[in-house]
């Protein structure tokens, strides 16, 4: 068994990281490249959303990810995203609903909201479900969630100028 | 830890399975084959681990050889003779997006929340242990073929012969062709929650009508059996009958009594046979009221 090198791109910076066979996304963004604590260790069989990261802007699950076949794709997490005006919005409507408790669910939770939000910006209440529905939360109930996600979809039609220039920033 | 081998063509990609055969696992998205169990991979993943507590799982064990297919450009869209074409490779969030016949896109939408789609394949879906396998249980309805990439060439077979055999073929699944479909195609799916449910059952029929007459019927169903099936005996009932409460009464009853569900923690068998009559009625319903 030899080590693989490779490069990632991490929160628009160039990680070179060091990965054998099966090494997942989630075990480099948490023990290899440190910090990235954003990225939580649930269930590790895709079933709680709470380590999801954007590669290449879509939603995936870090856990189920061999990182190897990631060479050269752009990963982000919650912490490279925080600059970001949409994900504040996202992120003070959960305060401001109540939408975290515990919040090993929350960064996952935002992301999620992000790519929902992205895509759709004024989702309905369906689509909102729909769309949480691969992250578990253990605390709030889904009730507050829903509410934040409404209220930041609100805020951000509200603002969308402004979210669409930091949204440039960013890329 | 497994060695993960990540060819770039096909041609390798098929002298790898030459040389390794059976301590092989091919591996697409990954939303199966990468799980663990609370051992977090130490002791394999999507493995039956016997050291770890809680839900047992199945597939790759450390010593075995994993190859990806990511870098096989196997992700396209590629209709050929007027009918679908999918790569194996492609994802379930993209299929959800475009294929063109609403029951695919309802079944793909049925399969877990959207980060999995984004990461889940077409193809993996079709090797899916039983009760999952949702997309599968629509391409066996729209009587889909599936090509095999081989050392010597590639191989076709129906997805309904693939199923037959045991799924015992060698070879890498590149491509999945139907025609395009010849009649109403519904999809229901029987699930625990509305969103990203496991299955109790699904049903996807196929159904052409001629005069009132049913000319040509297709009845797939998933959780039914040991993986997804076509239910001969109700489809020799519905051909030539007309579409009424009548024949579709019967080729539920027929469906009821021709599955072989098992009995895990998401249904029992009892609870799945009922099912599977219930949504066969309602699948062909659907297609009465629509005619």
């Amino acid at each position: 068994m030899t080590a693989k090198i490779l490069s990632l791109n991490v929160n628009g910076r160039d990680e070179t990281i060091l990965c054998d066979g099966l090494t997942t996304l989630q075990e480099v963004l948490r023990d290899q490249l440190g910090l990235l604590t954003s990225v939580k260790d649930g269930c590790t069989q895709g079933g709680c959303g709470s380590c999801s990261v954007l590669v290449d802007g879509e939603l995936w699950l870090s856990c189920l990810a061999p990182v190897a076949a990631l060479a050269g794709r752009a990963v982000m997490t919650l912490e490279g995203l925080k600059q970001s005006a949409g994900i504040a919005a996202i992120q003070q409507s959960f305060i401001d609903n109540s939408a975290a408790q515990c919040g090993f669910c929350t960064p996952g939770m935002i992301l999620t909201v992000k790519a929902l939000l992205d895509a759709n910006p004024e989702p309905s209440h369906d689509e909102i479900l729909e769309a949480l529905s691969g992250n578990l939360c253990r605390c709030t109930g889904y009730l507050p969630i829903v509410e934040a996600v409404k209220d930041a979809a609100a805020r951000l039609s509200g603002g969308a100028d402004a979210a669409r220039a930091s949204e440039g920033r960013e890329g | 830890m497994a060695e993960y081998l990540l060819p770039d063509s096909l041609s390798e990609a098929t002298e790898i399975i030459a040389e390794h055969g059976r301590a092989l696992a091919i591996v697409a998205g990954g939303t199966s084959a990468m799980r663990c169990g609370t051992c977090r991979g130490k002791h394999g993943r999507g493995i039956l681990c016997l050291e770890c507590p809680g839900p047992r799982l199945v597939s790759v064990p450390n010593a075995a050889f994993v190859m990806g297919i990511q870098r096989l450009g196997l992700d396209g869209v590629a209709p050929a003779n007027g009918g679908l074409g999918f790569g194996a490779g492609l994802s379930l969030s993209r299929l959800q997006a475009s294929a063109p016949i609403p029951a695919l896109r309802a079944a793909a939408r049925q399969v877990g929340g959207p980060a999995l789609r984004n990461m889940a394949t077409v193809g993996g879906n079709i090797f899916e242990r039983q009760p999952y396998g949702d997309v599968a249980v629509v391409l066996l309805a729209l009587d889909a073929s599936l090509t095999f990439a081989e050392r010597d060439g590639e191989r076709s077979q129906t997805l309904a012969a693939f199923y037959a055999d045991g799924a015992k073929q060698g070879g890498l699944l590149t491509r999945i062709d139907c025609a395009a479909p010849d009649g109403e195609v519904v999809f229901l799916k029987c699930g625990r929650r509305r969103f990203n449910s496991p299955t109790v059952v699904t049903v996807a029929v196929c159904i052409a009508l001629d005069g009132g007459k049913v000319r040509r019927a297709r009845i797939a169903l998933g959780g039914a059996g040991a993986h997804p099936m076509r239910c001969a005996a109700a489809e020799e009932l519905l051909i030539g009958a007309a579409l009424d409460p009548t024949s579709i009464a019967a080729a539920a009853a027929a469906a009821a009594d021709a599955c072989d569900p098992a009995t895990d923690v998401v249904a029992s068998e009892w609870y799945r046979r009922r099912m599977v009559a219930t949504y066969v009625r309602r699948a062909l319903g659907e297609i009465e009221q629509g005619s």
